[in-house]
């Protein structure tokens, strides 16, 4: 049975977070590296290159990685700590069970015989509840393979439909859009397209803080003459010096895309043979369109109409150009349609396919592409493939070793499993590299969720707060303790080394998954002795698919620096920018450059709706949520790192000095924000470089500084991301400090600075 | 071993997002390890997310060196201004509110001044400094003169700068506009500037109503 | 010659006539000099001319020669005097005795700080009275067992020659040459393995100390190895050879790293300059207004900026740039870069 233990601070100090700083071997000057290791950072999208230097085992420090090309070196702070995360204190090292008469909640256990409870009461719940009554949430900071392995453990060993991942949460709009319109769905162009670019056009993207090394890119490109454009609710780094900001009112992306593609009709900024030749249903869009005037496109969007002018006209004289969005546009009940409209300017100017003219959204995730092409998304199956088409099922039955029927139906989003739970429906969950109590929305109903499952296993390397609620917790590895692949932001296949061993009992994530098919008798199909193994499986499975992956293998990747997919054959070179005219594809098959049957892409009718939850008298104020660069997503290896949670300690509430006055807050004051769903009291920040009428919350913290137990648990009807990046709320300034300020709280028992050697 | 001669350093503030990650870096640099030396501040964040990293700028003929009473600052025949030697300094201050461009730390538990001295023990052995090896936005910048003129073709490297009366010409060059053409820095003349950047409100509809 | 030159060697002349003339009575008119040790007297008092000659240099820089007079002003001044008497004993101890700034440093940097300096003055302590002349021993009139120490002539006490106490003595310099070998293993240690020591050091500058330390302190033991367990085996070798690294290592003094022992205690000046310019007057920055540093410090700066030939002097209100706190020194560099920058992109 699950059920938080009561003694949150009592998990906190056995489990941390715990602050970890550079000590002992990681501060000495004279420390020689027993080994330098070429691998990638662990954390965002962007996967740049990195050195890790290791030295018994452990790993002491970085250097830069300047043989890589997308970031020559670069690293943002993250990747420059990253390596902390390692021999950390809070590391488990052994499997947990739930004991709440132990000290911190958990106890120790053999790995053997928690693989085993955790087989047996698998086995139990399905006997007694149904297949379907087993739940599973993985993640896309995974390997490929490991992702591949999850997605195929859910469907041939626990044989449930009920598989998503976390993806979920950041690419899913993203991809629902480019699939509409693409018929594929990956970043369109490498980076390096951005740097020939005339306009570099950014919606929904806090480049510099989200994306560090994308802002070399796009300074690049003005160096080289580019003008750049930012449309965003908040001044971001990237937004303070553009060429032109677009303050937009959060949830209003659509009518700004829909506003530009009617000037850019009006004043014929069209590429009319490309419409012709390369797209349908442009017809339609231009009708749609029609009522989209500036004035109502700056009613709506909260922007002059002189800046909305201007920009389409940059947009729409430009001879070449790069678009790229993110989250800002995609979290939101409407964000395929955001997504759309972006897609449909890009379409209609024709600048995509070509040198310097592309189109891409900015993954969060490490593997955040190769994590949502191979299976672990609900309705997905290998190669990006269709779980519910006939042909693909037989194909992956086939490889898979089962029969087609045996194989489940398309599952539901991660967001539903959470409502299956509520509804009895699903009663056992296994979850790995997610942290759902962190960073789904109205996370106190997830809380509640988790506590009424009957049993509740999590793969994590540290106790994240999911865990909390665990039976049994298995100690899994870190980045830097298993080898595989990732797909990178620009959907280049690059490959993870390892550096270090897994400490204890921890064991990589993939043994972990098969001992436990092992135990359940299930370990047909689960018997890789090795990453590379299960890459050459998905390397068949993908093959002819849309991701076909079948060219790829480490030593080529070692061999390029990377691999873009789609790479047909060991000759094959990949592919780098898509859509170039000529192009071949699986789905045109010469057709034309867009993954359809016609070669064609879709321009699709993106009708404007306003956010779920629209601002009223008595929640007057949107709120918008986002990240900040120290930290990364739920937190659970970055609150872990001394140095990053000393750049930005805690969150706070930013907003605008007008609404600030009205409000009685000072900057530095405690403020309340409160939804419909829940509370929080965080400081004040007060900063002229947010719109008046929104408030940002950074949501990378856990409990009562959660940000998302105020946000909405509405979701895109298509992509079924939920929406993030605005909700109604109302702000007072509060009475108090709160009760996390009072008490030693998150940063209880964190390690001193230690002093300099030599 | 020294610097070689063909490498620069250039920095661009215009550039910076502010990330902190040349100060992170900067404190795994072995001449100064646990102590980041570089400086990134916002200059005002009520009002800009604007920042501006500063790193040694390595004169000619160093203020700070000039005013040491122990003779403690030592340019080394590359143009890198040293750290104070450790035996020499007695933690006056001198440097740290004399130098023009606000580089030098006091560390008092030390009784030491420490400063940016490049990450010698990288430079020295021809690598990049730590921070200009990571900053992701290119705002400092370290390679050769071909590098960057080929890479900036907006930009002009200056390194003379003015303050008040007093002129100082660096080692380390400042990127400005090419079209400015400005042959020097003229720090003093920014001393009434606030930030510089996008105001929320200039395209923002209904500014002046509602919140 | 410059004036400064002049009034440096005028100094160095009195110093070192200073010193012979205390060694001449000191020694009771050399009675108690011992002529073998000669080339070390004179050694020593040309290093206490070269000493004394770079220590008038040093002071007469424009920097040094204000802080060292305003240290002196601010240590005596009536109001504070009996608490900087009070901060100046803790400080010496502290700093001084126990290096306790060092120790903030490092472990390892401070214990080889610590075994080294301790060592020598041990050393010094011992050597330079005994060569000068100014502490002999003498056996007792009616016990030729024991032996009584005499400073400047004087009697002071007695002790048994075949004692602990008497061994302890006549080993002074095995002991401290133990510490320095010891501190010099382990300075030599990080000289070799820090890369951060590594980038920066020099042969001369950090090495040169290091060895020469170590070649008095080998030698030295030599000596006493081969009276004791040889019989004087290579004796006058040894000596000689000890000689030479002592008498190097006294004439390299007022050139080398061993400089700073004479410049350390401004440390202490410093420390009083800075307790007091905390008490009185602060300097706001003119820019932001926030207080940076005292307002002595900031018109002493600004005074001896213009004596180097300085001209940080403003048009504007502000007057002259030392006034503006170093972060708004950062600030306006940015700032002056950025406005060059706004028309090219809009901003």
């Amino acid at each position: 049975m699950s059920a938080l233990p009561n003694q949150l601070n009592d998990i906190i100090e056995h489990y941390g977070p715990h602050l970890a700083f550079s000590e002992g071997v990681r501060l000495a000057t004279d420390a020689e590296p027993d080994k330098v290791v070429k691998t990638h950072c662990c954390f965002c999208g962007q996967q740049c290159g990195i050195q890790l230097k290791v030295k018994d085992n452990v790993v002491i420090g970085f250097e830069p990685r300047v043989d890589y090309p997308f970031n020559k070196g670069m690293l943002c702070p993250k990747g420059v700590k990253r390596y902390l995360q390692g021999a950390h204190p809070d590391r488990l090292i052994t499997a947990l069970r739930r004991d709440p008469a132990s000290p911190g909640g958990f106890s120790s256990m053999p790995y053997d015989e928690a693989i085993a409870r955790t087989a047996a009461e698998i086995e139990r719940i399905q006997a007694t509840y149904g297949n379907d009554a087993m739940g599973v949430l993985s993640g896309a900071s995974l390997t490929t393979e490991k992702a591949y392995l999850m997605g195929k453990f859910a469907r041939v060993a626990l044989k449930t439909p009920f598989i998503d991942y976390n993806g979920r949460l950041c690419m899913v709009s993203a991809g629902a859009g480019n699939k509409k319109a693409f018929g594929v769905d990956r970043a369109a162009n490498p980076w390096s397209d951005i740097l020939g670019a005339e306009v570099v056009w950014i919606s929904g993207s806090n480049v510099a803080e989200c994306a560090p090394i994308t802002t070399n890119y796009v300074w690049q490109a003005r160096e080289n003459g580019a003008k750049i454009i930012v449309v965003d609710p908040r001044i971001t780094p990237i937004a303070r010096t553009c060429d032109l900001f677009l303050p937009i009112k959060p949830g209003r992306d659509i009518a700004l895309f829909n506003g530009i593609l009617h000037l850019m009709i009006e004043n014929d900024w069209l590429d009319h043979d490309f419409i012709n030749n390369w797209t349908v249903g442009f017809d339609a869009a231009a009708e749609h369109v029609k009522e989209w005037t500036p004035r109502k496109t700056a009613e709506v969007t909260g922007i002059t109409e002189r800046a909305i002018r201007q920009a389409a006209e940059w947009w729409g004289k430009a001879k070449t150009s790069f678009l790229m969005h993110a989250r800002g546009i995609e979290h939101h009940s409407h964000g395929v349609q955001n997504v759309l409209g972006a897609i449909n300017i890009v379409l209609a100017s024709g600048r995509i396919g070509r040198e310097n003219c592309g189109y891409g959204t900015i993954t969060g995730q490490g593997n955040g592409q190769g994590g949502r092409e191979h299976g672990q998304k609900c309705d997905q199956l290998p190669g990006m493939r269709d779980i519910s088409n006939p042909e693909h099922r037989a194909h992956i039955a086939g490889i898979w070793g089962i029969d087609e029927k045996e194989m489940p139906q398309a599952g539901v989003d991660a967001y539903e499993i959470f409502r299956k739970i509520d509804r009895g429906e699903i009663k056992g969950l296994l979850s790995i590299c997610f942290n759902p109590k962190v960073s789904l929305p109205d996370n106190n109903f997830v809380a509640r969720m988790l506590d009424k499952l009957e049993f509740y296993v999590a793969i994590d390397f540290f106790l994240n707060e999911s865990a909390y609620h665990a039976d049994i917790v298995l100690p899994g590895s870190l980045h830097e303790e298993d080898e595989g692949i990732v797909t990178q932001i620009e959907g280049r296949v690059i490959k993870i080394n390892k550096a270090v061993d897994p400490p204890g009992d921890a064991k990589q994530d993939w043994r972990i998954i098969q001992d436990i098919a092992r135990a359940m008798g299930r370990e047909r199909g689960f018997t890789f002795n090795e990453p590379r193994e299960i890459l050459d499986e998905l390397r068949v499975a993908s093959k002819g698919g849309i991701a076909d992956y079948y060219g790829i293998t480490y030593e080529k990747i070692e061999r390029q620096n990377g691999v873009f997919w789609p790479c047909y054959n060991e000759e094959h070179h990949g592919t780098p920018r898509l859509f170039e005219p000529g192009s071949w594809n699986p789905i045109a098959k010469g057709a034309g450059p867009f993954y359809f049957p016609d070669g064609k892409a879709r321009i699709n009718v993106a009708p404007y709706t306003p956010p779920a939850e629209d601002v009223d008298e008595e929640y007057p104020i949107m709120l918008t949520t986002g990240r900040v660069i120290s930290q990364f997503l739920s937190g659970t290896q970055t609150r872990r790192i001394g140095p990053l949670v000393e750049q930005y300690p805690e969150p706070r509430i930013e907003m605008h000095p007008r609404l600030a006055e009205k409000l009685g807050i000072e900057n530095g004051d405690w403020a309340t924000a409160e939804s419909r769903r829940g509370v929080i009291t965080l400081r004040a920040q007060v900063v002229t470089t947010i719109r008046p009428d929104t408030i940002f919350i950074p949501y990378h913290w856990a409990g009562a500084k959660s940000a998302n137990q105020l946000t909405i648990s509405a979701q895109d009807p298509i992509s079924k991301i939920p929406e993030y990046k605005v909700c109604a709320v109302r702000v007072r300034r509060a009475a108090g400090a709160p009760d996390w300020a009072n008490e030693q709280g998150e940063l209880a028992g964190q390690t001193h600075r230690p002093n300099l050697v030599g | 071993m020294a610097v070689p001669s063909h490498l620069e350093f250039f920095v661009d503030p215009n550039r910076c997002i502010g990330c902190k990650a040349c100060v992170q870096a900067c404190s795994e640099c072995d001449t100064h390890k646990g102590y980041p030396m570089i400086h990134l501040e916002y200059i005002d964040r009520a009002h800009s997310v604007q920042t501006v990293p500063v790193i040694c700028m390595h004169c000619d003929q160093p203020t700070c060196a000039e005013v040491c009473p122990a003779d403690a600052i030592k340019r080394t025949g590359d143009g890198v201004v040293q750290s104070a030697r450790k035996p020499r300094c007695i933690a006056c201050n001198n440097c740290v509110i004399a130098c023009p461009f606000g580089v030098p730390k006091m560390e008092t538990g030390f009784k030491l001044m420490m400063k940016c001295d490049m990450c010698y023990d990288r430079s020295s052995a021809g690598l990049k400094p730590m921070c200009a090896a990571v900053c992701p936005s290119g705002a400092l910048f370290y390679g050769t003169r071909e590098q960057i003129e080929q890479s900036r073709p907006r930009s002009q490297a200056v390194k003379k700068f003015q303050f008040g009366g007093q002129t100082i010409t660096t080692k380390v060059n400042m990127m400005t506009p090419k079209v400015a053409s400005a042959e020097y820095l003229d720090v003093t003349a920014a001393m009434d500037e606030q930030t510089i950047g996008k105001e929320i409100t200039f395209n923002i509809l209904d500014a002046a109503s509602g919140y | 010659m410059t004036k400064e030159t002049i009034k440096a060697g005028a100094w160095g002349i009195a110093v070192t006539v200073a010193l012979a003339v205390l060694i001449i009575v000191g020694s009771r008119n050399l009675a108690h000099f011992d002529a073998a040790l000669v080339a070390y007297t004179f050694a020593t008092l040309f290093a206490a001319f070269g000493i004394t000659y770079r220590y008038a240099m040093w002071l007469q820089r424009p920097p040094t020669a204000l802080y060292w007079k305003r240290g002196w002003q601010v240590f005596l001044r009536p109001q504070y005097l009996a608490r900087n008497i009070a901060t100046w004993f803790k400080r010496v101890t502290g700093d001084m005795a126990l290096n306790h700034f060092i120790a903030r440093r490092g472990a390892l940097r401070w214990s080889a700080h610590m075994l080294i300096m301790w060592g020598c003055i041990i050393a010094i302590a011992i050597t330079f009275p005994l060569v000068y002349g100014w502490i002999h021993f003498e056996t007792l009139p009616n016990d030729t067992e024991w032996y009584r120490a005499y400073l400047f002539g004087f009697p002071t006490f007695a002790f048994p020659i075949h004692s602990l106490m008497g061994f302890l003595i006549f080993h002074g310099l095995v002991w401290a040459s133990f510490l320095v070998i010891a501190g010099v293993m382990l300075a030599m240690r990080r000289r070799m393995r820090d890369h951060g020591a590594a980038a920066v050091q020099q042969f001369a500058e950090d090495f040169l100390p290091i060895i020469l330390l170590f070649a008095i302190s080998v030698t030295g033991l030599m000596l006493t190895a081969s009276y004791t367990w040889m019989r004087g085996y290579a004796y006058d070798f040894l000596a000689i050879l000890h000689a030479i690294t002592v008498i190097f290592t006294l004439l390299w003094l007022p050139f080398g790293k061993f400089f700073h022992i004479f410049q350390r205690p401004a440390q202490l000046g410093v420390s009083f300059y800075k307790d007091i310019g905390a008490l009185e007057d602060h300097a706001h920055c003119r820019r932001c207004g926030e207080a940076f540093a005292s307002r002595m410090h900031v018109e002493d700066l600004i005074e001896v900026e213009r004596k180097l030939g300085f001209r940080y002097e403003m048009a504007n209100e502000a007057g002259h740039y030392q006034w503006i706190c170093p972060r708004c020194r950062r600030a306006m560099l940015a700032l002056a870069q950025g406005r060059m920058w706004r028309g090219e992109s809009q901003i």
